[in-house]
């Protein structure tokens, strides 16, 4: 058996882009993960620290073989990959895990949350590509807060920002907004909602799916190491087929479940 | 070229890097990534003989120069395991060792008993589990018990057994003597220390479980004592393991007295840690002109007094 299948790459930081304080678009050389990784994948990126940390994918430019990855600031690791600069190298595992599926939608709405926003924004590029008509919202704590509004606009998609402070298109979080537009919106067939950002609006986000009938996928988020499915450490509960709950691994069962299954 | 081939006890291994339990799964996973027919073997994760759902998360928490985990043997059961992951395991081309673990004495017994019946060519019994309630280290704690458990286990089948031990003890010298008496076939040194993440905020543990096992570079030097004590007190063959990075610090462990050694933490960083660190240890043998990774078994020159 050969390995015809790498999974480390050692990529270069092309540019860096910082969006707020808190927040940075890393844009990587990695001809391979922009040419098969697909919405809702991450990375596991190397740092000083002893783990790699996880990001998930933001955008790829298959031509350029380029991957954009958004980080948000939680701790020293990723602080410290959010200030590397052009010409950096660093180790990539990826891509990894179980994205979103797209497959047989005719539109997509997505509900991003803070820096949720960010593998939504590759859900609405690959939705372009493939002619899905896609909607979105984004939702902030505050409009100094928000990110990728100038992008998700440029998308030419119909999007709703929402922020808590009440000082964008819509006053509250990002299930408020959904609302809003759901109410609204004249019913397609095989419409989904694909949520991403803190838990409990991606569990306000479900049970407002539920209600209108709409199937919903929701991007996990657990305290990781491989990434790759052996170490275990990253349970998620889920309801089994057979009505049991246990755990999956967020990392390759994931991170995108169908909300169905979620045990909030 | 390096003779890579190893003996612990009866079992012909081809080279002495096994992958640890707990971070290969049963081979499925890193398959993808390499060519398993060239580690030494693997070590499943740790079996129970019925299902287990495992602790709460959060299961992890990065420490300086490692990782606490609290999985608590998550793990589908002997049954399931013998019917869709041996198998696989068996045609991987490389030795397959089941890390076993009970709640009791029987429970130990009979999966051994089972598995006497099936293709796996080791056993390594599991004294040392930090995160679960019951066994495991409890067992592995109690030098008596681990004797009476090992005397017991061999009895049900012919499969070499190893005892893998915990550190958390206060002489690892007597719990290892207590598994030679047992009759065990070897010794693997050492599980995870049992330790404690706090997040300051909160004033909460930052794992589920309260406490985990503490792994990776951080337990390296633990684990090289104990293997070079444990070396001059017992006959066994000995399996070194605790924070192997890199071909350097398997070649240390050998040095310390291992016949082979386990790679755990270093493949959840790098899937390809074994195969690597296989190929760092020949380069490096062949640098020192050696001719066999054997040779460097047991050669620690202790200062004198």
């Amino acid at each position: 058996m050969t390995c015809d299948h790498p999974i480390e790459h050692l990529v270069t930081v092309r540019s860096s882009r910082r969006l707020n304080s808190q927040t940075t678009v890393l844009t990587l050389e990695a001809p391979l993960i922009a040419a098969t990784a697909a919405p809702g994948q991450f990375v596991n990126l190397s740092c000083d620290h002893f783990l790699r940390r996880p990001i998930g994918i933001m955008a790829v430019l298959r031509h350029e073989g380029l991957v954009e990855l958004g980080i948000r600031v939680v701790g020293d690791g990723t602080r410290e990959l959010a200030q590397k600069r052009p010409g950096d190298q660093l180790s990539v595992l990826g891509p990894l895990g179980h994205g979103f599926r797209l497959e047989g939608l005719q539109r997509v709405i997505t509900v991003g949350g803070g820096s949720g926003v960010f593998p939504l924004f590759f859900v609405q590029q690959v939705c372009r590509e493939r002619g899905i008509d896609a909607l979105a919202v984004c939702g902030y704590r505050s409009k100094d807060e928000s990110i990728l509004r100038d992008e998700y606009a440029g998308l030419g998609c119909q999007t709703l920002f929402a922020a808590d402070a009440g000082d964008l298109d819509v006053a509250g979080h990002a299930a408020d907004a959904l609302k809003q537009l759901l109410c609204q919106l004249p019913p397609v067939p095989q419409t989904a909602v694909l949520t991403c950002g803190p838990r409990p609006m991606m569990q306000a986000v479900a049970a407002l799916a539920r209600d209108y009938q709409l199937p919903c996928q929701v991007s996990l988020e657990e305290r990781m190491a491989c990434g790759i499915g052996v170490c275990l450490v990253c349970a998620c509960q889920v309801r089994e087929a057979d009505g049991a709950t246990g755990y999956q691994r967020c990392c390759v069962d994931g991170p995108v479940f169908d909300a169905e299954v979620v045990v909030w | 070229m390096v003779t890579t081939a190893v003996q612990v006890g009866s079992l012909s291994l081809k080279n002495p890097v096994l992958a640890a339990s707990g971070t290969f799964g049963f081979g499925r996973e890193m398959a993808q990534y390499q060519d398993l027919s060239r580690l030494g073997g693997i070590c499943s994760k740790g079996l129970t003989l019925r299902p287990r759902a495992g602790n709460p998360p959060p299961r992890v928490a990065e420490t300086s120069c490692g990782m606490l985990n609290s999985v608590g043997l998550q793990n589908p059961g002997l049954d399931v395991f013998l019917r869709d992951e041996l198998p696989f395991m068996r045609q991987q081309g490389c030795a397959v060792i089941v890390n076993v673990a009970g709640h009791s004495t029987d429970e130990y017994c009979e999966m051994c008993r089972r598995l006497d019946q099936t293709p796996v060519d080791a056993i390594e019994l599991n004294l040392s589990c930090p995160n679960v309630r019951e066994g495991c280290m409890l067992i592995g704690s109690d030098a008596r018990q681990i004797e009476s458990l090992i005397r017991q286990v061999k009895q049900e089948t012919r499969k070499p057994v190893w005892a893998k031990l915990t550190p958390n003890v206060t002489s690892i010298g007597d719990m290892a003597l207590a598994a030679q008496r047992g009759g065990a076939d070897a010794i693997v040194l050492i599980n995870t220390l049992l330790g404690l993440a706090i997040d300051y905020r909160t004033r909460r543990p930052i794992l589920g479980n309260n406490t985990g096992g503490l792994s990776g570079p951080a337990i390296k030097p633990v684990a090289l004592r104990m293997v070079a004590e444990v070396s001059q007190m017992v006959d066994l063959p000995l399996i070194g393991v605790g924070g192997i990075m890199n071909g350097q610090d398997a070649i240390e462990f050998l040095i310390a007295g291992a016949s082979a050694i386990e790679i755990g933490t270093a493949s959840l960083i790098r899937p390809t840690a074994c195969t690597d660190i296989l190929e760092e240890m020949t380069a490096l043998a062949q640098a020192d002109g050696v001719t066999d990774l054997a040779e460097y078994r047991g050669t620690l020159r202790l200062w004198g007094y």
